[in-house]
């Protein structure tokens, strides 16, 4: 099911929590909700279920507009953090639970829900309680639950964060699996940049209820159209360097630079950002020099902590590396992963 | 020798503590109920004197074949049977009302709460006039809706019915703040997920809430079986005594009144009617605590 979003705000007393969001959702895709905690996209997520109510803009499912429908009418699975499985219920009763509201016959819905039980992989844990069971397994259940009345739209609220490190890594490819399988439509809300990229075909991208960015993860990653989304994607983080157009010239914490600029207002203040992997040190002549101050290993990765004029600048080194703390360095940039930014809008000009 | 009294006043020191409150319970609570076990044995016992002839039942085949003590018995139990379920399906209806985000919501549960913190004479005697064959405010609301006012304090018949209003209403709030308590233990998300999934109020009422506050509902039927067996304090401001015509009596009046209002008393006679209630008390206790027990035991099996 396609899911059209238009102009669409939600004014809390005197905060607005997501203001003026336009977006488009292809039937059949996982998008990713990924934002800041505060960013209004829990917010977006519940007005897409029907349990708050926009305060202008519209929201259609395929060609119906459902802005004014209730919750239960619009037949959307809900999978939240804690899950909410109903404690007193056995597995089966939880999957069961929203076939009953629907007197769906009850050996159909047992059925139904032996089957929803096979997808997600607890069919042996049908008569366990939810205390009886880990966290991954209850969040089974909740996507079990949450898909066997067979909705058209899968919302999923931050499903992970209750999670330990490596059941996250496992339950993001399993609910990869669970929706590419049946193929439903399904928004997934998170807060964790990676979550969001393993998994989606698409990230909408949000700071303070405002929509940055909506893109294929890699090119949100490659092509970030403002300074927030490029700071926000990435780790280790882009590397941010105080910049200004004067004299024709690109002058970067006070040194001339090579990058080729145009239309950019002279004087106004600037950022350069880079990529981690982006920045080369001691390979091509350069008039941007740094000092080293450290270097660290992280797992296989070897990266050099260097002071560039008042900012700091990390870059990959090679393992077997002679650099030491205090050698000045020159540095330079490959032409991928360097943008340049205006340091007020965030807006960007290469 | 110093070392060794160090160490000696290390081992009491704990009891010295202890000690003030050991001593009141011993003599206020422990001894008497001791005594009262002993007394309701002595035959012709004379409480001034400590005379008695010996111990046996006699006390016992006494109050059994006395028709004001089985009255006693068929009071309190009806009593208890009405007024607990009674109480508890109002005060559950009524907790569930007020754990909704209604307006005015502190203002419902001070007003909810108030006679809780009267006391029981106080809020009687309220009753009293709103019972009032003339002039009460029940007989009133009774004619408003074209019935004809009932004679509940006058008529011997009818003093059973007034007793049991004034007893529900009176132990409702202590029902109402125990089971509020247990609904705000209850998770909010579990009603957004049901009505995602189209639940209506009633569904949410009986398959989410009733459940999720059964072991409330458990405990609140205990405290208060056993405080309404003791149904005691509210026959006064409404009856001045056992009802109109001694028609009225309950266990614990029947034991107040073996002690208060005969000369001489008969405390053999109302120790052996304590030990009864004890008894009774005793095992219906037991029997909720089984089921309570079984049902948890069930609830984890499955």
């Amino acid at each position: 099911m396609k899911i059209t979003i238009e102009n669409l705000t939600k004014q809390f007393d005197n905060h607005l929590a997501v203001n003026n969001f336009s977006a488009q959702i292809e039937s059949g895709q996982l998008v990713s909700l990924l934002g800041p905690s505060g960013c209004g996209k829990s917010t977006m997520l519940n007005m897409l279920s029907g349990i708050l109510t926009p305060s202008q803009g519209k929201i259609w499912f395929d060609e119906d507009d459902v802005t004014d429908v209730a919750a239960e009418k619009r037949g959307v699975g809900l999978v939240f953090q804690n899950y909410a499985l109903y404690p007193h219920m056995t597995v089966l009763e939880n999957i069961c639970f929203p076939l009953e509201i629907q007197r769906v016959p009850k050996a159909e819905r047992i059925a139904r829900a032996k089957e929803m039980a096979q997808l997600v992989h607890v069919e042996d844990l049908l008569d366990r309680l939810p205390k009886q069971m880990s966290g991954g397994q209850q969040q089974r259940v909740a996507i079990a639950r949450a898909l066997v009345k067979k909705p058209r739209l899968l919302l999923l609220d931050e499903p992970l964060s209750n999670l330990d490190a490596r059941l996250r890594i496992e339950m993001r490819e399993e609910i990869r699996r669970i929706q590419q399988s049946i193929g439903i439509t399904t928004i997934f809300v998170t807060h964790d940049q990676e979550e969001a990229m393993s998994i989606s075909d698409a990230i909408i991208l949000m700071k303070q209820g405002v929509l940055q960015q909506m893109d294929k993860p890699q090119e949100l990653y490659d092509q970030p159209k403002n300074c927030f989304v490029a700071d926000f994607l990435g780790n280790p983080t882009i590397n941010k360097l105080n910049a200004v157009y004067e004299g024709g010239r690109l002058l970067v914490e006070g040194m001339p630079c090579d990058i080729e600029t145009s239309s950019v207002p002279a004087s106004a203040p600037l950022y350069l950002s880079c990529r981690v992997e982006s920045v080369l040190i001691n390979q091509k002549p350069s008039s941007i020099k740094g000092t080293i101050i450290d270097t660290y290993v992280i797992g296989k990765e070897n990266i050099a902590n260097i002071q560039v004029g008042n900012s700091r600048v990390r870059a990959y080194i090679d393992s077997d590396s002679a650099l030491r703390p205090t050698e000045e360095v020159t540095l330079s940039f490959k032409n991928k992963g360097v943008f340049l930014f205006d340091a007020n809008s965030g807006e960007r000009y290469i | 020798m110093k070392r060794w009294s160090k160490i000696s006043f290390k081992r009491i020191e704990p009891f010295l503590y202890l000690a003030p409150f050991l001593i009141g319970i011993i003599i206020f609570t422990l001894y008497p109920i001791f005594n009262v076990f002993f007394m309701s044995f002595k035959e012709n016992y004379k409480y001034l004197t400590g005379e008695f002839s010996g111990y046996g039942f006699d006390n016992f085949v006494q109050i059994l074949s006395d028709p004001y003590f089985i009255q006693s018995l068929k009071n309190t139990f009806s009593y208890v049977l009405i007024v607990i379920p009674i109480s508890t399906c109002l005060a559950i209806v009524f907790a569930v009302l007020l754990n909704q985000n209604i307006k005015l919501k502190a203002l419902f549960q001070t007003a909810y709460f108030l006679p809780m913190v009267t006391s029981v004479t106080a809020v009687g005697m309220a009753w009293k006039f709103m019972f009032n064959y003339n002039s009460g405010l029940i007989n009133f609301f009774l004619n408003l809706l074209g019935f004809e006012g009932i004679n509940w304090l006058q008529i011997a018949s009818n003093n059973f019915a007034a007793l049991a209003i004034f007893g529900i209403c009176n132990i409702l709030p202590f029902i109402i703040i125990l089971l509020l308590s247990g609904l705000q233990n209850i998770d909010p998300l579990y009603y957004t997920a049901a009505k995602v999934d189209g639940a209506n109020t009633l569904t949410c009422f009986f398959r989410i809430t009733l459940p999720l506050l059964a072991p409330t509902i458990c405990m609140v039927l205990i405290v208060n079986t056993i405080s309404t067996f003791k149904v005691f304090n509210e026959l006064f401001p409404l009856f001045n005594g056992p009802g109109i015509a001694y028609n009225l009596f309950t266990v614990v009046y029947y034991i107040y009144y073996q002690f208060r209002g005969l000369t001489p008393p008969k405390y053999g006679l109302a120790a052996a009617a304590a030990i009864i209630l004890f008894i009774i008390i005793f095992c219906f206790t037991m029997i909720q605590l089984y089921v309570q027990k079984k049902y948890s035991l069930e609830e984890n099996k499955s």
